[in-house]
């Protein structure tokens, strides 16, 4: 799927996680797998629980190192970075959506969409006006003092969006944003990452749902720590075998 | 950056008011312990202090020699130094003035009223070397001591006692069913170390003393005498010297004890103020124990309090909180916690003190070791208990923490 003109955002080759347990007892989560993603693309990462889709958002999130491999995010190669390192490319390469959406509960909804900005120096004035201008990004104009609690469950979410938004990431990573909202936000939701990705932006979504996943272009399919599918998603036949 | 972590520490700490405030609460009746037995030990020291200087310090005191029988020691002997011995000291170097006093108690009577006091035979020196101060009339000299005239200076006590309202100025009263004329009243000195009065006193010409109430004819000796000396660091010297003129007076041979005992009052002073010193020492040890359980109610509200915040941590973390952004933060509350319960703790501290002395009528003293207390116990605390909480916090693994329910 790469495009030989684009740098890739994200590339990944031959990684592998292994997880070693006390008493010598290892398991292999990612084994060997490889892909890339150019900007501009809307991926859905796909897979049954257990398959090892979470390990693999992890890394490509910079909340995990693989065991072995290659991974460079916007042409960095980002598997050898320490902690501090990985801090700093999250903050200001990535924006995250959770799928129990993690807002602080107890700050308002612009506190809470500028908090990334915070460990950037960005001060409070400027957060704040950030912060409206990603709220209306997501159609929550109005909504900066209030608290999560007083609003649905969708549109928290969307105050997660916003706050995946606010350090104009490279990507954002979703992983399973609708899990917990019902048929109708859910298309909202997904609505909205469709006209964010339509804005350029590139979204790498996981999930295990398959209408969740219609909304993407591309998928990639991840059976026993293994790529057994990318392509289309809608080419998809249902049909899985290493690749 | 520091001013963003305690803005987001503050915001935490006070998103839990109740929890925040009994956390502080140990903090601040610490530190509200620790002013306030501090302040306590201070007064006791002025007060002794106060009371030394109402007596005087560069005083040597001379009293009976130590009993001994059979090797032990025992309490003190008979009076040995007699009214001549005292007056010879004057003439030695650098002595001021000296004074000795006879003792008794006795009931004096006025009028249908009756008091119990206690009079001492003395010379007019004693009034300087005392530290006494005439209030109305005048003080008995030399010459009514050498004639023994029945004069009584009295004190404040005894004013009000037996003569309420009047002026006891030329008046007579009884000793024993004897008459002794007031010439003179002495100031008020108040309370003595011992809680005792010293204003129930009544001096008088120690010759007339000895002739009208002790009868006696035995040789004028005294039961405490004083050496004033001109300056305080020619105390030892003149020590030295009096304790060589009372044994050739007294005709002892080298080797035979001393009849008679030399005491520095600038010794004593030093005592007492040690075991004062001691004594808020001993108070402020026993009041940090409070401290102490405070800092562990700190320590347990923020391990609760990471453990709660688990979720939050491992957001903050995945949208790019440094681990030592995440550390300072909980540290940042503890000790914001720690700082304001110290403060708080200081200023109550400081108003029960000062409550304390207005109804026991003492003067108590606002020390800076209050503020110095305060905001060491501050930082010490909030590190000490918020170190180990954030350290927890910071160690977090973003991913594990994303996932707790």
């Amino acid at each position: 799927m790469s495009d030989s003109k684009t740098k890739p955002v994200i590339e990944i080759e031959d990684v592998c996680k292994t997880y070693y347990m006390a008493g010598g007892m290892s398991q292999s989560v990612l084994k060997h797998v490889s892909f890339s993603v150019n900007p501009g693309e809307f991926v859905a990462i796909m897979g049954h629980s257990g398959s090892g889709k979470s390990t693999l958002m992890n890394i490509l999130g910079c909340l995990d190192r693989p065991t072995s491999g290659v991974y460079k995010l916007d042409g960095t190669a980002v598997s050898e970075k320490n902690d501090a390192e990985l801090a700093h490319i999250r903050g200001r390469e990535i924006g995250f959506v959770f799928q129990n959406f993690n807002l602080l509960m107890k700050r308002t909804i612009a506190d809470n969409v500028s908090l990334p900005l915070i460990y950037q120096g960005v001060n409070e004035k400027d957060r704040y006006e950030r912060a409206i201008q990603m709220l209306h990004k997501v159609q929550l104009d109005g909504y900066q003092d209030r608290l999560p609690t007083q609003i649905s469950g969708g549109m928290q979410q969307r105050v997660a969006i916003a706050r995946a938004l606010i350090n104009n990431p490279k990507i954002i990573f979703a992983d399973e944003p609708t899990g917990n909202l019902d048929s109708i936000t859910s298309d909202e939701i997904m609505n909205l990452f469709t006209d964010l990705n339509k804005q350029g932006i590139t979204i790498v979504l996981v999930t295990h749902e398959d209408d969740v996943a219609d909304y993407a272009k591309r998928m990639i399919k991840i059976g026993d720590g293994k790529k057994v599918y990318d392509g289309l998603r809608s080419a998809y036949t249902g049909e899985d075998k290493e690749c | 950056m520091l001013g963003q972590i305690l803005r987001e520490a503050w915001i935490s700490i006070t998103a839990y008011k109740m929890r925040t405030f009994l956390t502080m609460l140990g903090i601040m009746i610490g530190v509200a312990a620790v002013v306030l037995m501090v302040a306590a030990g201070q007064t006791v020291q002025n007060e002794i202090t106060k009371t030394f200087d109402s007596m005087g310090t560069n005083l040597i005191i001379i009293g009976p020699g130590e009993t001994v029988s059979g090797g032990v020691r025992g309490g003190r002997g008979r009076p040995s130094v007699s009214f001549d011995d005292v007056e010879s000291l004057r003439e030695l170097k650098d002595v001021e003035t000296s004074s000795y006093i006879v003792n008794t108690a006795v009931q004096a009577v006025y009028g249908s009223n009756n008091y119990g006091v206690s009079v001492a035979g003395t010379t007019p020196e004693y009034l300087n070397i005392g530290n006494w101060e005439i209030d109305q009339g005048i003080m008995f000299t030399d010459r009514d001591l050498r004639s023994g005239k029945p004069y009584a200076v009295i004190g404040q006590t005894i004013v009000n006692e037996l003569f309420g309202l009047q002026d006891p100025i030329g008046k007579t009263l009884r000793l024993k069913g004897k008459p002794f004329t007031v010439i003179g009243t002495l100031k008020e000195k108040g309370d003595g170390l011992m809680g005792d009065d010293q204003d129930n006193i009544i001096l008088m010409p120690a010759t007339t003393l000895r002739q009208r109430l002790k009868g006696s004819n035995r040789p004028q000796y005294s039961d405490i005498a004083f050496v004033k000396v001109t300056e305080e660091n020619k105390m030892e010297s003149v020590a030295n010297r009096i304790e060589y003129q009372l044994r050739a007076r007294h005709r002892l041979k080298d080797g035979v004890q001393n009849d008679f005992t030399v005491r520095l009052m600038t010794d004593m002073v030093e005592k007492v103020r040690s075991v004062g010193f001691y004594l808020s020492l001993l108070l402020a040890a026993i009041a940090s124990i409070s401290l102490v359980v405070g800092s562990i109610g700190i320590m347990n509200m923020m391990l609760v309090s990471v453990t709660e915040r688990t979720r939050e941590i491992g957001t903050r973390k995945a949208l790019g909180a440094p681990n030592r952004w995440i550390m300072f933060q909980f540290l940042a509350e503890s000790i914001l916690i720690s700082f304001i319960g110290s403060f708080v703790g200081m200023i109550i501290g400081v108003v029960l003190s000062q409550i304390g002395g207005q109804i026991l009528d003492k003067e108590v003293p606002i020390s800076v070791w209050s503020v110095v207390i305060s905001i060491s116990v501050a930082v010490v605390v909030g590190v000490v208990s918020g170190l180990m909480p954030a350290i927890k916090a910071m160690k977090l693994d973003p991913i594990e923490a994303l996932r707790y329910q």
